[in-house]
């Protein structure tokens, strides 16, 4: 049996066929694309904040892009271009620290990476523009922004990408405070793009997008480090 | 005590949300609310891999509603009012199979309802207008099936047999949302247990089997009436206690 990777969702009202915007759980196909690829089976978590009970059945968790956190998680007002969606935080926060707890494997991506470090201790930046004076990290609607990474060597970002440091970005918000988390990846603009939390199994936070390429070495190593077999 | 974890089937679609489109996993929410407000942890089984070992992690399963069934599973050419996905129905036929050998708990909702007869040998009438000559088990030409919810579907009574799991649910007989042009024409190895009064059109079947194995032809998941999700999630929880 593979491993079972279940994948966070957004909730959005979506149109088709004969349907018109009709709230529904949704998430990229690139994601089960790149599970299913790099040889697990992804299930969609929708939302919920009854109970982290489904931890149970799950091999490995992937926190998966979507909207803004509340600033409130990381003691800040709301700011001007903060979009945030309150009841999926909730839920993926309580699934976090439940899989942390239990020292399941866990890949956050883009708004992932900016959960583990918020529920880390960490703080965000709300709009990079502000704060970096460019648009790069997300150059506009639809477009990733492509960047060079510096990783740190020995870690395990460093070992998965090898010679390869090209990134693609999407996001307007960012890490300041990385909390009890390590920094192990730096954009040319000194912006963390990648997290590790070394005293767990497998916590990793890429702030770009590897399911858009599905990048087999970062969904691989999620894979392998939830199989039964390596535990 | 843990939730029964429930998969329910789900789209490969390209959907579109404000201005943005994209290619998504994903399903209408009522059916996750359905699952979570009778007691069960809802997850959307996507129909990209087909391999069936996911099973393993399920206490129950629902084979949600969708688009018309390829009619070439049952050696039938296509009709003109056929839209069908293909790598769906692979995934799900298998999943069915797969679901009713190990004896997994299942609802089946619409096209879920239809796969089962599919599933098990059985066929469809791929447009019912065709066969009973009016349009009522679908919303009116034109009309947005959401836009004054239920009551914009085709609305009709459903009489069960007596002696059978559904009567023992739902009774004598029962008010229905509609929102179908197919409907089973041969049942497969599932008995067909509910009818449409006016037109004989097929809306209940369950299987002879010991496991529980439902199919409705109408939307429990948009009404208030959750009695087939709850059946499905205290079967969840009998079966797994049993199991274990």
């Amino acid at each position: 049996m593979r491993p079972i990777i279940g994948i966070t969702s957004y909730v959005l009202p979506a149109t088709w066929g004969v349907w018109t915007d009709l709230p529904s759980a949704l998430v990229p196909h690139d994601y089960t694309e790149a599970i299913r690829l790099a040889g697990g089976r992804a299930v969609i978590l929708p939302p919920d904040d009854h109970d982290p009970d489904v931890l149970d059945r799950l091999d490995g968790l992937l926190l998966a892009g979507g909207p803004d956190l509340q600033p409130s998680l990381y003691g800040q007002d709301h700011g001007a271009h903060t979009v945030t969606d309150p009841e999926r935080d909730t839920a993926e926060l309580l699934l976090l620290r439940a899989a942390l707890d239990r020292d399941l494997p866990v890949l956050g991506v883009c708004r992932g990476m900016q959960m583990l470090a918020v529920a880390a201790g960490g703080t965000l930046h709300q709009h990079l523009p502000d704060v970096l004076g460019h648009e790069k990290h997300r150059p506009g609607p639809g477009i990733y922004g492509e960047q060079h990474a510096t990783f740190v060597p020995g870690s395990r970002i460093a070992g998965l990408m090898g010679p390869d440091t090209t990134i693609n970005c999407f996001h307007h918000q960012g890490i300041d405070g990385a909390g009890s988390l390590t920094v192990t990846g730096r954009a040319s603009d000194g912006l963390p793009e990648a997290v590790e939390d070394p005293s767990h199994r497998f916590v990793l936070g890429v702030q770009w997008h590897p399911e858009v390429g599905r990048d087999r070495r970062l969904f691989g190593a999620l894979v392998v480090a939830a199989s039964k077999e390596t535990r | 005590m843990r939730r029964p974890l429930i998969g329910l089937t789900a789209y490969a679609e390209h959907v579109q949300y404000g201005r943005n489109e994209l290619m998504a996993g994903m399903l209408p929410m009522t059916y996750v609310r359905a699952v979570h407000a009778t007691g069960g942890r809802a997850v959307l089984i996507t129909p990209d891999e087909p391999g069936t070992d996911v099973l393993e992690a399920l206490d129950g399963i629902v084979f949600c509603g969708g688009g018309d069934i390829d009619p070439a599973n049952w050696g039938a050419p296509r009709h003109p009012a056929t839209e069908v996905d293909t790598v769906r129905d692979v995934a799900e036929l298998m999943l069915m199979r797969a679901a009713l050998a190990a004896g997994l708990p299942m609802l089946g909702v619409c096209r879920g309802m239809q796969l089962m007869a599919v599933a098990t040998g059985g066929s469809l009438h791929q447009h019912l207008p065709d066969v009973v000559g009016h349009e009522r088990h679908r919303a009116a030409s034109g009309t947005d099936p959401l836009a004054a919810g239920a009551g914009d579907y085709g609305r009709h009574d459903v009489v069960v047999e007596e002696d059978t799991m559904a009567h023992r649910l739902f009774g004598r007989t029962l008010t229905v949302n509609s929102f179908h042009h197919q409907a089973i024409a041969d049942p497969g190895e599932f008995i067909p247990v509910g009818w449409c009064p006016d037109d004989q059109t097929i809306e209940i079947v369950e299987h002879p089997g010991p496991a529980f194995a439902l199919g409705v032809q109408w939307h429990p998941e948009r009404t208030a009436d959750l009695r087939s999700f709850k059946a499905l999630a205290e079967a969840s929880v009998r079966d797994r206690v049993a199991a274990a």
